[in-house]
């Protein structure tokens, strides 16, 4: 452990050094300046005005695996270009970590969380730092949508008015449909491109004999999550997009029509027991990771498996996307009235420290070359305007961020923007019951129950 | 020594032990198996499949990666580990995986034919084979295969080697210190007189009931305190082991004092008729007699720490010991449960070798010492 | 530089060393400033032996202090607060306590717990025990049914869904419980997400990897029990299970008690397990994993943490003094 930090601090050493170039090429992925089509400038320039060489900077982040090397691989950047040393770790249940370690006043500099709800929760307790104007400011201009961008990542203090909190990074997309191209073709299926297509082709794979869908809820402490992005992206499919706004904000209760309507929606797919894998029993046991699994079983157990863009990395080893696996758009009603909703969800970098290589790091990733190392490397979208989007390492991650650039709505993750004892812990368990069998009304009731107790 | 039992009814007792021995290893076993089977076999099938031929289905492309027309493709399906596999049925569409009998010819629906035979060579003959190649649907019987390959994978690139040399250094020292700090208060509460000795030790024993998630917070704050005014890392090797010490004491004080106290009240009066001190007395008579209870706390104490995953996260920086290192597994590499298996047997491998090595203590100096 | 394995190990012998320099260090100075001679012996002996006793147990009062008192008090003062500890709320905290149906789910089955684990634990482990010093391959047997007691609550995770896995019928099970289930005829059942079957299971999977700590443990008191009365019972014609049950049981009363003891603390403990495999969901919650989940949760309720924490230590208090009493009462026969 200590020998491998020592080689990093080798490693660092001959970066600080000018002419270490042919060392550098083993530490950065990408030598910098050789690859065109990377805004390098944007690295020398935040180099030159941060020297840290010496300081240390601790990231809290929620990647492990094979994203946590990619996550280390840009920070490899950072490293280079202002000499700190930089210690990233991840926990299996982070959202409780970041919790006992900032109560217990032994936070990380930088925490990175995908749960609004629960940086809301850190900062009005006042464990968070504010960006500052300069940053919103940059969001607005330099993000797609960046107003949206900047409202997202902006919370209440622990006194006084909102204030730019989290900086958002690395985007994922929900509404996405994974299927096998050829296992479709062998069976005359077409991709469906409305909403009502989808439930047709549904009704016709089981009229057939096949088995629809695959969905899987387990995820340990978890379990039950997926279920709220079917929901979710289904009332974004049935209702107007103010409709989903008050929802997430409790304005209307999770008893309201619209919402049960979209639960039962789910249902439909999930509680019918020709139209899931293994019947409605498997729904809430089959962990999340195991589910895609039947999309490629020998006869399929399943054709179609909704989920978001980071399920690819559970998909078989050697599984080409594009090939042996790829996706379609969610669709939306034929009738055009609600757009082409998107749903998504994404991580946001708060200060959790406030220090020099804190401050430091949130200007890094204003840098495009933040986000187009990561998009180079494989699983990473960006709103980020200034990145080039010919770097996306794959077709399959351009086509996913073409999705999001005609989304005529794009909203997040609704679990995540609700308060964290509703949505990581109600909402959850709620739809775990919902799928075993307990009516919509119930188990909404019981969830705005909840709600209505922490408020 | 003498048994429950006399010579009558052994079979029945054989019988018992058996049934409970079974029930008790079955599990771990099947974790054993898993962890040297290939990945997609323990998809498919149950662990105890495994050592019976199984069928297996199967999917390849072939040719999809060279652009010649017209020609004649042979090879084989099978990869050269699954050399003794007996092709029995294939197919050319997901939707009739095993039409054709090994060694028939199939027509390929955008024209060709593929013959495959039982031991896996295939010749294909296209005029024009498609870009993403022609998939090759087939069942196969597999000969009973087990691989060390999870084996190398976890230790070569997981890390988790370091961890098991974390964990050890939580484990051994967090067994230590309060064995040490125990045995002083349970001889007191034991051997000495002196006003409020029952009321202790029973309030010791009560705090037993408090639960550790409801200490971990204040405990860590004032770490934090007095790490900022020394100078130290709130999140070392010491503020675990001092954290795991005063969370193992009240136990540990309970067990030392009801075995300090089984030793004969003669020997320790005519010690100190003698004139003998206390410590004297602690170190010289009562220590060498209570040494199956101190074995039976150390042993306990180590399981504990050792497994222990709650305090761990809270007082270390992630992911440092095994069983943070394994729940971190289950979540970045859930489906590949033979990688699982593979990092659960490493993990298990030290409390085994531990308990052996005690196990003998334990029993030896529980017959020696509480019979003298 | 230092290799950090060095360092602790530095450090640890520093550690021990401080606790025996102390030890020594104190009792030299008593035995100085009381010394047991010379013209007021009977008067230094008497305030030596009232001083001593704290020596032995100063350093231990100290951790129990910090590590234990500390916090439980801490946790009465926070479950009269708000979520962020702060905000005082009366007994806001406490009457939800009783009203809320969550609540009272997990009280209900840690209460299950604390009756149904510790005692099937124990008795298999005096089963075992028994089995395992009678019959000649019982030393191998004890090896096996011990193997558990290593594994770790995540582990026992991986471990037992092997056993418990679901798969829905005509699929191949993985799962070797529903295989057996299939292979009887029977319909596979989702073992997991079934109340009460659930729980049952939860608390099997605890029994199973507790029992060969208590076999261990009543191995040894029983291999302690002096012959003579077991001789004498026998030549009055008792059986030998008789002999068991009446005569050599009852001469370990006080292991068993530190059994019970040690296997309600791991109820109590027990939490990883329940948060792996069903987090609470299907009604198997228990008040500890409850607890995690209020306190860290979603930006975390320290308030109603402390006040499930209190209700854990209500539940476990009654069970702890009646199992002293036993010991207590076991002592004075």
């Amino acid at each position: 452990m200590r020998a491998g930090r020592f080689a990093r601090r080798i490693a660092l050493l001959a970066w600080a050094l000018p002419a270490a170039g042919a060392l550098s090429a083993q530490e950065l992925p990408f030598p910098p300046r050789e690859d065109a089509r990377f805004h390098w400038e944007s690295l020398d320039h935040f180099a030159a005005a941060h020297d840290l060489k010496g300081q240390r900077l601790s990231i809290f982040g929620p990647w492990r695996g094979e994203d946590a090397r990619l996550f280390q691989n840009v920070l490899a950047y950072f490293r280079a270009a202002t000499g700190a040393t930089v210690d990233y770790a991840s926990a299996e249940n982070y959202e409780q970590q970041i919790v006992i370690d900032t109560q217990a006043g032994s936070p990380p500099d930088i925490a990175i969380l995908p749960q609004p709800g629960l940086i809301a929760d850190l900062a009005a307790r006042g464990m968070l730092a504010p960006l500052g104007d300069e940053t919103r400011a940059w969001i607005s201009g330099n993000y797609a949508a960046g107003n949206s961008w900047a409202d997202l990542g902006t919370f209440k203090g622990p006194d006084g008015p909102p204030a730019l909190y989290g900086f958002p990074y690395k985007i994922e997309l929900k509404s996405l449909v994974w299927y096998v191209p050829e296992t479709f073709a062998d069976a005359g299926y077409t991709v469906p491109r409305t909403l009502e297509d989808l439930r047709t082709l549904t009704e016709r794979i089981a009229a057939d004999g096949g088995t629809p869908w695959c969905i899987g809820l387990g995820s340990g402490g978890a379990t039950g999550w997926p279920a709220t992005d079917w929901v979710e992206d289904l009332l974004l499919r049935s209702a107007p997009v103010e409709t989903y706004d008050r929802w997430v904000t409790n304005r209307i209760p999770f008893t309201d029509p619209a919402v049960l309507a979209a639960v039962d929606a789910f249902g439909w797919f999930a509680r019918t027991d020709r139209f899931v894998d293994g019947g409605r029993a498997a729904v809430a046991t089959t962990d999340f990771r195991d589910s895609p699994a039947g999309l490629f079983a020998v006869p399929p157990r399943c054709y179609l498996h909704r989920q978001a863009s980071f399920i690819a990395s559970y998909f078989p080893k050697g599984a080409k996307l594009g090939r042996d696996v790829d996706f379609f758009y969610f669709p939306a009603p034929a009738d055009g009235s609600l757009g082409q909703p998107v749903l998504g969800s994404g991580t946001l970098a708060v200060i959790t420290r406030d220090s020099a290589p804190a401050r430091a790091f949130i200007e890094f990733l204003k840098t495009p070359i933040a986000h187009e190392v990561w998009m180079a490397q494989t699983s990473f979208l960006t709103p980020h305007l200034g990145v080039n989007p010919d770097v996306y390492a794959t077709a399959a991650a351009r086509r996913q961020g073409d999705i999001l650039l005609n989304a005529t709505t794009f909203r997040f993750d609704g679990s995540d923007l609700m308060p964290g004892a509703i949505g990581t812990g109600a909402f959850w368990s709620g739809m775990v019951d919902y799928a075993g069998g307990a009516p919509a009304a119930e188990v909404a009731l019981r969830i705005q129950k909840a709600w209505d107790d922490i408020q | 020594m003498a048994g429950i039992t006399g010579r009558r009814s052994r079979p029945i007792l054989h019988l018992l032990l058996a049934a409970m021995v079974l029930l008790w290893t079955l599990p771990t076993l099947g974790l054993f198996v898993t962890s040297f089977r290939a990945g997609d076999a323990v998809r498919v099938s149950g662990w105890w499949t495994a050592l019976a031929p199984a069928t297996q289905s199967g999917m390849v492309r072939i040719a999809g990666d060279d652009t010649a027309s017209g020609a004649v493709r042979s090879g084989s399906v099978l990869r050269p580990d699954q050399s003794g596999a007996r092709i029995t049925a294939f197919g050319v569409s997901s939707r009739d995986p095993d039409a054709f009998a090994a060694g028939q010819t199939a027509e390929l629906p955008l024209g060709g034919q593929l013959t495959l035979h039982a031991d896996g060579r295939y010749r294909l003959v296209t005029p024009d084979p498609a870009a993403s190649g022609q998939r090759v649907f087939f069942a196969a019987t597999m000969p009973p295969a087990f691989t060390f390959q999870n084996y190398f994978h976890v230790l070569s690139s997981e890390g988790l080697v370091g961890s098991l040399v974390n964990s050890a250094l939580v484990a051994v020292p967090s067994t230590l210190l309060p064995l040490t700090l125990a045995t002083f208060a349970a001889y007191a509460l034991a051997w000495m007189r002196f006003p409020g000795r029952a009321l202790l030790a029973v309030a010791t024993v009560a705090l037993m009931a408090v639960p550790l998630q409801m200490a971990l917070i204040p405990v860590l704050r004032f770490y934090n305190f007095a790490g900022q005014a020394l100078g130290l890392d709130t999140k070392s090797f010491l503020g675990i082991w001092l954290a795991h010490t005063g969370f193992g004491l009240p136990l540990a004080i309970h067990l030392l004092r009801a075995g300090m106290s089984a030793v004969p009240r003669e020997i320790i009066e005519a010690a100190r008729l003698d004139g003998a001190s206390e410590l004297r007395i602690l170190i010289g008579i009562v220590l060498p007699l209570s040494l199956p209870v101190l074995a039976a706390f150390a042993v306990f104490q180590f399981l504990w720490t050792w497994n222990d995953i709650m305090v761990a996260l809270v007082f270390l920086a992630p992911q440092e010991v095994l069983t943070a290192r394994l729940v971190n597994l289950m979540g970045s590499r859930g489906g590949e449960w033979e990688v699982l298996a593979a990092s659960t047997f490493v993990s298990l491998a030290v409390p085994l070798v531990v308990f052996f090595l005690f196990q003998r203590h334990v029993v030896r100096g529980a017959v020696a010492g509480i019979s003298t | 530089m230092l290799h950090p394995a060095a360092i602790a190990i530095a450090t640890l012998i520093l550690c021990l060393a401080a606790a025996l320099a102390w030890i020594w260090g104190a009792n030299w100075l008593l035995d100085r400033i009381l010394p047991p001679r010379g013209t007021a012996i009977s008067r230094n002996i008497r305030r030596a032996a009232l001083i001593r006793p704290w020596l032995f147990l100063g350093p231990a009062l100290l951790f129990l202090s910090a590590f234990l008192i500390y916090p439980a008090l801490g946790t009465i003062w926070l479950s009269f607060h708000g979520p962020d500890g702060k905000a005082f709320t009366g007994l806001a905290n406490h009457a939800w306590l009783w009203r809320d149906g969550a609540v009272r789910q997990a009280a209900l089955n840690t209460g299950l717990w604390l009756l149904v684990v510790p005692a099937a634990a124990t008795a298999l482990g005096l089963v075992g025990a028994a089995l395992t010093d009678t019959l000649r391959w019982g030393g191998l047997a004890r090896i096996l049914i011990f193997l558990p007691v290593a594994v770790s609550g995540a582990a026992a995770a991986v471990i037992w869904k092997f056993v418990l896995d679901f798969r829905p019928l005509g699929a191949p099970q993985t799962g070797l419980l529903n295989a057996l289930v299939t292979w009887a005829g029977g319909t596979p059942q989702p073992w997991i997400a079934q109340p009460i079957v659930n729980t049952l299971f939860l608390m099997a999977i605890v029994v199973w990897t507790q029992t060969g700590f208590a076999m261990v443990i009543l191995s040894a008191a029983l291999r302690a029990v002096p012959g003579d009365t077991v001789e004498a019972a026998r030549l009055d014609g008792a059986t030998d299970l008789q002999v068991f049950l009446w005569i050599r049981v009852p001469q370990i009363r006080g292991p068993i008690t530190a059994v019970w003891l040690a296997m309600t603390l791991v109820v109590l403990k027990v939490f990883d397990i329940v948060l792996a495999l069903t987090n609470g969901q299907w009604n198997s919650n228990v008040l500890a994993n409850l607890m995690f989940s209020w306190m860290f949760r979603g930006g975390g309720d320290f308030g109603r943490g402390a006040v499930l924490a209190l209700a854990l230590m209500a539940l476990v208090l009654p069970i702890l003094v009646a199992t002293l009493q036993g010991g207590a009462r076991t002592r004075k026969d």
